[in-house]
């Protein structure tokens, strides 16, 4: 293993040390693995609460501050923060307003969140869990729990996150998040492995001439390794799938992200975009949306997540409204 | 008079069973790397030390809180679905001692039903999925149809006989649950981490006694 880390086992405490000294003026750091905002929003509007493993970065903590999440709870690498932390979590937000919990589909997390959940619900704390799991590897239709979370929460936070900072009830946010959840859709690739930081080993094995589409992003496997292809026909493999799953048509329009997973540079993301740019505007469908970088990482694997997602004029609004986080900043 | 065990045999069992962990992380990590992403070792050895911790501070001698303390302790432990399954486990058992100081064959039967209960409240995997239920199961049945009039000991003998069975049978199974089902024919052949590591708990159990 080629990694810049002190003893294995400190990873987590230290990359959040690291990144409370970069970011201090933003967020702050509540009993070791909760990040919050530096200066909270009032208790009358909706705290938005997430939870998710370490190893990710910039995600999921990158996203708190103005206009974004409120609360993140960070596991250790790749593994889910425990019930009790995440219950501390969300007593730490508790309010009149009530909570948005945004959960990404996987199995540890799923299993933290809905304890922590029966846990608050017998304290009275006003919460609503809400999960992702817009992946299309295993085919749009498959049934939710076989689809996991991927980048979508991050477009999905931004929206709750704005339609929240303007007072919006839990009720509305929720139902706006949820509309959002439902309209989008994302497909993973992967080119080369990542190495488990903590254990040093790689997470999967790909040959040097190969890629997977619908890898997850801890190496989980997706439809079967194939040849490498070029930008624009990956562009255009994925995106018609995308398309498909959110039933895009000439006329609407849509957020897309292209997120890279580490080790793919911006150069190939932007023609992989121009790819996408390609293919929708022969089909008429435009971008009213569009982010081209690094938001959920898999250390140094390459590959990307593209999301897609049909937008109407509520959602564009909030899209566009003013954020200021570590990792995603609209002025 | 039956047979019975009190708080310190209790003890004796946990902490014999956390030695087992102590013992066997390295492999249980090993075992994991070819199916998942090599943590699970390092996983049960931070929460079975956190069991051992418990055992040593816990104030009273009173079994229902000793087990309440444990789930919360392994449930604070980070590492994906390991800490809330299995501090679910110690959550439940905490629910099945309900008033008693003193567990007879039939209150262990009925600590350890409590306890997987509260495990399946938690997970819908069953034997066949390749997941610790493959060893919680079998060794749950294995207590039940024990002949109690052999002793406490020799029940969770047989328990912790059909839990090394069912982690062993789960070589040939393809994973239905958390990330190894993601991974399709590539874990046939090997035996489930989750599985062999409840098979060690038992084990533990067991020789504590």
């Amino acid at each position: 293993m080629k990694k810049f880390i002190n003893d294995p086992k400190d990873l987590t405490r230290e990359l959040l040390e690291g990144f409370a000294i970069a970011h201090g003026d933003a967020i702050a750091i509540k009993s070791e693995k909760i990040v919050c905002r530096a200066k909270p929003k009032p208790a009358n509007k909706v705290a938005i609460v997430t939870l998710g493993g370490a190893g990710h970065e910039p995600a999921l903590s990158g996203f708190v501050g103005p206009g974004m999440l409120d609360y993140s709870v960070v596991g250790d690498i790749f593994a889910a923060p425990g019930p009790p932390k995440v219950l501390e979590a969300l007593r730490l937000a508790n309010r009149p307003a009530g909570i948005l919990f945004v959960v990404l589909n996987h199995a540890g997390d799923v299993m933290s969140a809905n304890m922590a959940m029966e846990m608050a619900a017998k304290e009275g704390i006003p919460v609503k869990m809400l999960l992702t799991h817009e992946d299309i590897a295993p085919g749009a239709n498959a049934p939710a729990e076989d689809r996991r979370g991927l980048v979508g929460c991050i477009p999905l936070c931004k929206i709750a996150g704005a339609a929240a900072e303007v007072g919006k009830s839990l009720d509305e946010v929720y139902a706006l998040a949820e509309r959002f959840n439902k309209n989008m859709a994302t497909l993973a690739v992967a080119m080369k492995t990542a190495t488990h930081p903590g254990s040093g080993l790689a997470i999967f094995d790909l040959a040097d001439d190969e890629m997977e589409i619908g890898m997850g992003q801890h190496g989980e496997a997706g439809t079967g390794p194939s040849k490498i292809l070029t930008a624009d026909q990956t562009a255009e493999l994925m995106l018609s799938r995308l398309v498909v799953a959110v039933k895009a048509k000439a006329g609407d329009r849509l957020l897309l992200l292209i997120n890279g997973s580490g080790a793919t540079t911006l150069m190939e993301m932007y023609i992989v975009l121009r790819g996408c740019k390609k293919y929708l505007d022969a089909k008429g469908i435009s971008i009213a949306a569009v982010r081209c970088g690094e938001f959920l990482t898999v250390q140094e694997m390459a590959g990307f997540q593209m999301c897609a997602a049909k937008l109407d004029d509520e959602m564009l609004a909030c899209w566009t409204a003013p954020c200021n986080t570590p990792a995603l900043t609209v002025a | 008079m039956p047979e019975t065990i009190g708080y310190q045999q209790v003890c004796a069992m946990l902490n014999a069973a956390a030695g087992q962990i102590r013992k066997n992380h390295e492999m249980l990590s090993q075992l994991d790397s070819t199916v998942g992403d090599g943590d699970h070792g390092t996983t049960m050895l931070r929460a079975m030390e956190a069991v051992s911790k418990t055992v040593s501070e816990n104030p009273a001698s009173d079994l229902k809180a000793l087990f309440s303390a444990i789930g919360w302790a392994v449930m604070s432990c980070d590492g994906g679905s390991t800490g809330p399954l299995l501090g679910s486990f110690f959550m439940g058992m905490s629910d099945g001692v309900a008033g008693r100081t003193e567990l007879d064959y039939r209150g262990v039967v009925l600590v350890f039903d409590a306890g997987i209960a509260k495990l399946q409240r938690q997970s819908r995997a069953q034997v066949g999925d390749k997941t610790m239920m493959d060893a919680f199961l079998p060794a749950l049945a294995a207590l039940k149809s024990a002949d109690s009039a052999r002793g406490i000991k020799a029940a969770l003998e047989e328990a912790a006989g059909a839990a090394v069975k069912g982690a062993e049978a789960t070589r040939d199974m393809k994973a239905r649950f958390g990330r190894a089902r993601n991974l399709g024919d590539r874990v046939l052949g090997h035996a489930d981490p989750g599985a062999v590591s409840v098979s060690l708990i038992f084990k533990g159990f067991s020789e504590g006694l």
